[in-house]
């Protein structure tokens, strides 16, 4: 009896109960081990063949046979995205979601292609939004097919045709909403948007309410204005309400400014 | 449920019912088979015999209560041993484990020949049996209605040593592979015999735990395992609940997580045997450590729960060297978070396991990052450990195994790959010393491979089944597949693997130019901010 068998023979009898059904006796050295066992009930001579077959089953682990490999997805000659981008993009969705849209604009235009290992990760992430989606399978390239082949789960719509709409509107950077009196804000300079927002919070005719308007603004605003934006903010008084509000915006421009940093830099 | 012969257990562990209790003081002289059965095997008995000789001891005494000696033994101290024959409870200065020990059963056996003189206890004696009087009459009062060891599940007071096992924050027991207690450096140490007290408590209460769990094991097996209560989880946490009591916290971590194969594959029944038979092992093994080697002893000590300080483990030898963070895996147990980080040694080679905990919305560790090496000191837990703590950090930059400069290739320290079929042997290796290791970590170079509905690693050799890639993925298993797949696109590429008895699971990918974790994570809505990416 091979000790796989003997492992068979005692599923069943665990199944039923050593009350119904005795066990099945084990050969050789096996044998001799649970013969030395204190007690020869059945229930005592089950459990020392159990625990002696399931040491030697796992300690004698061996490899199935050898499978078929995988037929690897269409190469894809961009290059993968730096991990510094990477880890930025974990960064963005878990602080600055406004970002996402340009982080991936950028990355498909300056050529990268999605690092293989978020590409799970970000498929499922924009498994409703079809234009996203759209982004998703241009930055990820054939990988993105090959794991929809592989994985249900991560093919919701990737199959889809996407429409001529769907494709213009994946490469344009969608507008947010910015209130007619900010919206020249978006084509100034960093001295003039950071000043504006700093005496805007210290004279409080700007504050929490107007938190979204201005993410929006640093988001769209002159990508060569971030530096100056981050600096101006960083410097409003520490003792001023509205520190607290310009610190976060602080933050967001600097954010979006090394996010573009590391994905134009080749 | 069939009870043994001789004194059984009651919830604190110590043994009562078959002798007088609590109160009513009947000097009634055991008989050799009476020692027999309260040794923990027959060769303990036959150890005991060449002390059981009046030559081998001095001081001996006995009174109604206790019986008391100094036995020479191989030390250049003699062994002081008592034993209160009525309440049934045993010390001795010896270092052995067992209980009673040789010097006990030794003395016992003198008593049962009559050859004790009559005698007036040491102080030190007295008090010991005084405070068993009166633990157990406290005990005897809050139980008024029953002893009965079936009915678990409040929690006594803590044993001695004033720790009830904190693994991690808010933990009653020891975690996976033995705990930690705290250090106590708030409180003046106990005296000398108090601490002696507390590990008899300690050892008593264990041994009667693990005699409880291997006769709830047998009813299982009786019954079969197509028996409905085993459906029920009260089933599980009942036991698990009278393991915590017992000192046996780890066990009630493995009794709890087995609670969750039960239906949750085709093959559960397969699933819960194995562990069943794992339990059983470790119960045996766990009531004879003293007939085991010292390495192996330590091992099942550890295993079952024996509570380590950190101070101890600390004090140990340095494991010193550069050590690569290879893989990390999280995993929930009852309410606490498991972050496990293994690393392997760059000059040694050898694997060790650096656990951290996490209650609701509290952090894991998160200084370790995968891909990375650091040169300290480890100190491993007694026996045969993979578990270690970290120790002194040398003042060394941690650096990246794959510094981010084109060119620099895959340093030292990179993991080496190997094929299915060794990586298949290391693990045989360390689960022939230790077969109830659940976990082990393993390095191969393997590609991912469909297998029936499933996914495996192969490579020419052969292949592994990946856990998580079926029915029983749990909540991150599906993410490490798609993530290996992803990064590897079919190839082979080198990965940190966990080890499990129901499949693999892929820890992390080593690429050219870096390490991806991808191994389970905690849920961000229990941990805090620390176990977040």
């Amino acid at each position: 009896m091979t000790i796989d068998e003997l492992w068979r023979g005692l599923v069943t009898t665990a199944l039923l109960g050593t009350d119904r059904r005795d066990p099945p006796s084990a050969q050789g050295e096996l044998g001799d081990l649970v013969a030395d066992s204190v007690r020869a009930d059945p229930s005592s001579r089950m459990l020392a063949q159990v625990a002696a077959c399931t040491a030697v089953r796992r300690a004698g682990v061996l490899p199935g046979p050898p499978l078929m490999p995988l037929a690897p997805p269409v190469a894809d000659d961009r290059p993968p995205c730096p991990r510094a981008a990477v880890d930025r993009w974990r960064h963005i969705t878990t602080s600055w979601p406004v970002l996402e849209d340009e982080w991936m604009l950028t990355l498909i235009e300056q050529g990268w292609r999605l690092a293989p290992e978020l590409v799970p990760q970000v498929l499922r992430r924009q498994r409703r939004d079809p234009v996203r989606r759209i982004r998703v399978l241009v930055a990820a390239g054939p990988l993105a097919a090959w794991l929809g082949e592989h994985l249900p789960e991560l093919d919701s719509a990737s199959t889809r045709r996407p429409t001529g709409v769907e494709m213009e509107r994946m490469a344009v950077l969608p507008d947010l909403p910015v209130p007619p009196d900010l919206v020249a804000l978006l084509t100034a300079g960093g001295a003039e948007i950071g000043g504006t927002i700093a005496i805007g919070l210290e004279e409080r005719t700007l504050g929490e309410a107007h938190r979204a308007v201005l993410i929006n603004v640093i988001a769209r605003c002159r990508t060569d204005a971030l530096v100056d934006v981050a600096d101006v903010l960083d410097s409003v008084d520490p003792s001023s309400p509205g520190r607290g509000l310009a610190s976060v915006l602080a933050d967001l421009a600097t954010t979006r400014h090394r996010m573009l940093d590391e994905l134009t830099a080749r | 449920m069939r009870r043994v012969a001789g004194p059984s257990a009651d919830r604190s562990g110590a043994c009562t019912s078959a002798w007088p209790h609590v109160g009513t003081v009947i000097t009634v002289r055991w008989s050799v088979e009476q020692v027999e059965s309260v040794a923990p095997s027959p060769s303990a008995v036959t150890a005991a015999q060449p002390l059981a000789t009046p030559q081998r001891w001095s001081g001996l005494g006995a009174d109604d209560r206790g019986i008391w000696g100094s036995c020479q033994g191989s030390g250049a101290e003699p062994y002081d041993t008592a034993v209160d024959h009525v309440g049934v409870g045993f010390r001795c200065s010896c270092p052995s484990r067992r209980t009673p020990c040789k010097h006990a059963l030794a003395l016992l056996l003198l008593w049962a020949r009559d050859q004790v003189p009559a005698g007036v206890p040491a102080p030190s004696t007295e008090v010991w049996i005084a405070r068993r009087i009166t633990t157990r009459a406290a005990s005897a009062a809050s139980t008024p209605e029953s002893a009965d060891s079936t009915s678990g599940g409040t929690a006594e007071s803590t044993s001695g040593d004033g720790s009830a096992g904190s693994d991690g924050p808010g933990r009653r027991s020891g975690g996976a592979g033995g705990g930690d207690s705290d250090d106590g450096t708030a409180t003046e140490p106990p005296p000398e015999h108090e601490r002696n007290d507390a590990r008899d408590e300690r050892v008593e209460r264990m041994f009667a735990g693990l005699t409880e769990l291997d006769r709830w094991l047998d009813d299982r097996i009786r019954t079969g395992l197509a028996d409905p209560a085993l459906a029920r989880y009260a089933t599980w946490d009942d036991l698990a609940a009278r393991l915590v009591d017992a000192q046996a916290g780890s066990l009630a971590n493995r009794v709890r997580r087995l609670a969750g194969l039960v239906g949750a594959s085709v093959t559960w029944h397969d699933d819960v045997l194995g562990e069943l038979g794992v339990l059983h092992l470790l119960s045996q093994a766990g009531r004879r450590l003293g007939s085991l080697p010292d390495p192996l002893a330590d091992a099942v000590a550890t295993t079952v729960g024996w509570q380590v300080r950190k101070a101890d483990v600390l004090g140990g030898v340095p494991d010193t060297d550069h050590w690569v963070v290879a893989g990390r895996s999280d995993q929930r147990e009852d309410r606490i978070e498991v972050r496990r980080h293994w690393l392997r040694g760059e000059s040694s080679g050898r694997w060790a396991l650096l656990l951290s905990f996490a209650a609701y919305q509290q952090s894991l560790d998160d200084t370790l990052e995968v891909g990375t090496a650091v040169h300290a000191d480890l100190h491993r837990y007694p026996g045969p450990a993979l578990r270690a703590l970290l120790g002194t950090r040398h003042p060394d930059p941690v650096d990246l195994i794959f510094p981010n400069e084109p060119g620099a290739g895959p340093p030292a320290g990179r993991p080496p790959g190997q094929t299915i079929a060794a990586a298949c042997d290391e693990i045989g290796r360390m689960l022939v010393g230790e077969p109830w290791l659940d976990r082990l970590p393993a390095s191969v170079t393997a590609a991912v491979a469909r297998s029936g509905n499933g996914w495996s690693l192969n490579d020419h050799t052969g292949s592994l089944p990946l856990l998580g890639s079926s029915e029983r993925s749990g909540r991150s298993g599906e993410h490490g597949l798609a993530a290996l797949l992803a990064a590897s696109a079919g190839a082979e590429v080198d990965l940190t693997i966990e080890w499990t008895p129901h499949g693999v699971v892929p820890l992390a990918i080593h690429v050219d130019d870096r390490s991806i974790d991808i191994g389970p994570r905690a849920e961000e809505s229990f941990v805090g901010s620390g176990g977040e990416r």
